[in-house]
């Protein structure tokens, strides 16, 4: 089973601001992310079932419904719910629950560190092409806020990754 | 309270691609004399992006327009440029296309079966609580999933968004060991399936009988997916070509979403219950006798039975992604050429929530000059208000918590690509 730290975006291509997420795994992608990362997407949370099942930490990075739009959160997963956060779902399986679901079906086989990193984003009222640029303006940041979620996990674990 | 005294059942929930959808229904004593549902849909915003582009980008630009049903776009995309460019993709690459397809029916209805609507039947509120208690239930269920799963990802390339599609075929075709590895578990799959439709088959259903007018595509040979003719519980008997001049799209004040409704006719349903009903005859004879013991029959017009025929659907697309991988012959060319001319296309297929059609004008360079996008879940709306119309003497009849959870229900009966998120109902009473 892989031991890379697996750092998994969610939205939705050609939706506005909710691919957000995958914005923030090519913009790592761009910076040459460290051998040992895994960078997957996932287009809906029932997706994540399987791929929360590794022994290395995973981040998950999602659009967020808050304001004002373009903060970076660093949240773990039942803080989506007790905080009233809400991840854009397509499904009707939201983050939070499937990540509940995982740990419930295979409890020895997900994995121990689970990271969120939301990028706050406004309702959308219409889809449009690419990110607004308060949302854009996070991506980096995300990015960032990704590799200190999986370095400070156990930092000896991941030689590769250089301090940032 | 008192069960004359008008109420208003509001449902509202947020979804992924197609925005905010909401339900409003005012009951009056056993009547419903308002229901409303409310939907926002990207297809327009997609229609406006392909004018101008290449028609080669189309199959990948309205793939992105669902994580669910990338391949039922796709596959409509490809069949309206190869009609308008005069291609015709036929034999082993017919096959893989159906292949690439059976995956996405398996993955799509295996969600919503097991994940979104089963706990309904079973009185949960969601997937975790139920998996509480049918936690073998779940598994089974979502590596049923992953089954459908496994299969588009070899064909498409990748598991989201599959790239390896192209306008008259694929760009590269998966090798005969590669789909065979995938057999062990797709003939699991097969059998999982099977005894899924047999426990369930045994779910209390809801008492709704509904006179549908059922849509679907029908081919001479083969249960519906791609190609053959759009026909009609009602006699309707038409060419994929001639849709709209059958077809028309309403703008209706409450809904962003463009409501879909027979010329002269009204509503109709298109989707599981209506290929089901359409084309009992071109199950598989396996299938048939599954669906039988499991107490379905032609016609099926109680839409909570919809749970049933999704996994009889499972079955089917299990079935053949068994025979088509068993009899693969890999193609000589991975895709026909499709040189470009000006013209109209039409191109029609049964996405897992039903037909899906697509029509493109380009010009001689195969540039898109024009685009249109009907998806099922604008084709259904009318039907879901009508069914909650209907219902309304047993919602009127029920508590406020009772009375919502049978109006989700009744939604998900139709897995709207809106599926909705927990608790996402709230009881109004309004008293006059």
């Amino acid at each position: 089973m892989s031991t890379r730290g697996r750092v998994i975006g969610l939205g939705q291509a050609a939706a506005g601001d909710d691919q957000v997420g995958l914005a923030v795994i090519e913009h790592l992608r761009s910076l040459g992310a460290p051998e040992c990362l895994e960078l997957l997407l996932a287009p809906e949370p029932s997706a994540l079932l399987s791929l929360l099942e590794t022994p290395a930490p995973v981040v998950l990075v999602d659009a967020v419904l808050a304001t004002p739009a373009g903060e970076v959160l660093v949240l773990e997963p039942d803080e989506l719910e007790q905080r009233g956060l809400s991840t854009m779902s397509t499904h009707g399986v939201g983050v939070s629950q499937a990540v509940a679901l995982a740990r419930l079906l295979s409890p020895s086989g997900v994995s121990p560190s689970i990271r969120i990193v939301g990028v706050s984003i406004s309702r959308p009222e219409r889809f449009q092409r690419g990110l607004s640029p308060e949302v854009a303006a996070a991506v980096p940041r995300a990015a960032e806020q990704v590799l200190r979620a999986v370095s400070s996990h156990d930092p000896g674990a991941f030689p590769c990754m250089s301090p940032r | 309270m008192k069960k004359n005294e008008p109420r208003t059942l509001e449902v509202d929930y947020l979804t992924r691609v197609e925005g905010e959808a909401s339900l409003t229904v005012r009951l009056e004593g056993d009547r419903a004399t308002d229901v409303r549902l409310a939907i926002f849909e990207p297809p327009r915003f997609f229609e406006a992006l392909l004018r101008g582009r290449s028609y080669l980008e189309a199959p990948d630009i309205t793939s992105r327009i669902c994580g669910i049903c990338p391949v039922a776009y796709l596959t409509s995309a490809c069949l309206a440029m190869e009609d308008a460019l005069g291609v015709t993709v036929e034999g082993p690459l017919r096959a893989l296309r159906r292949l690439l397809y059976c995956g996405e029916w398996i993955e799509s209805h295996g969600l919503h079966v097991f994940l979104l609507h089963a706990p309904d039947f079973l009185g949960y509120p969601d997937a975790l609580s139920m998996a509480k208690q049918h936690g073998e239930w779940v598994q089974r269920g979502l590596r049923i999933k992953k089954a459908g799963n496994s299969l588009v990802a070899l064909m498409g390339g990748r598991a989201i968004h599959p790239i390896n599609v192209r306008v008259g075929g694929f760009y590269r075709a998966p090798t005969r060991a590669e789909l065979e590895s995938l057999l062990p578990e797709l003939r699991w799959g097969h059998d999982a399936t099977g005894e899924s439709l047999e426990w369930m088959a045994r779910f209390p259903f809801p008492e709704l009988e509904r006179d549908y007018e059922f849509v679907s595509l029908r081919h001479p040979d083969e249960y519906p997916i791609a190609g053959g003719r759009v026909v009609s519980s009602e006699g309707l008997d038409i060419d994929v070509r001639d849709w709209d001049a059958h077809f028309v799209e309403e703008q209706v004040p409450y809904t962003n979403a463009l409501h879909a409704r027979r010329v002269g006719r009204g509503a109709y349903l298109c989707g599981p219950l209506a290929r089901f009903n359409l084309n009992f005859d071109r199950l598989h004879p396996s299938v048939r006798e599954a669906a039988r013991r499991a107490g379905l029959s032609v016609p099926c017009r109680n839409p909570f039975r919809a749970l049933l025929v999704r996994l009889v659907e499972m079955l089917q697309a299990f079935t053949e992604a068994i025979r088509l991988i068993e009899a693969y012959e890999a193609p000589t060319v991975p895709h026909v050429d499709t040189p470009s001319r000006a013209a109209t296309g039409y191109g029609a297929s049964e996405a897992p929530r039903g037909l899906l059609y697509h029509r493109y004008t380009l010009d001689a360079d195969g540039t898109i000059q024009d685009a249109r996008i009907v998806p099922p879940t604008s084709q259904n709306q009318r039907s879901i208000e009508d069914d909650l119309r209907v219902l309304a003497p047993q919602l009127a009849s029920r508590a406020h918590a009772e009375a919502t959870r049978l109006a989700e229900q009744a939604i998900r009966n139709h897995d709207p690509c809106i599926s909705c998120a927990t608790h996402f109902l709230t009881l109004k009473v309004e008293r006059t």
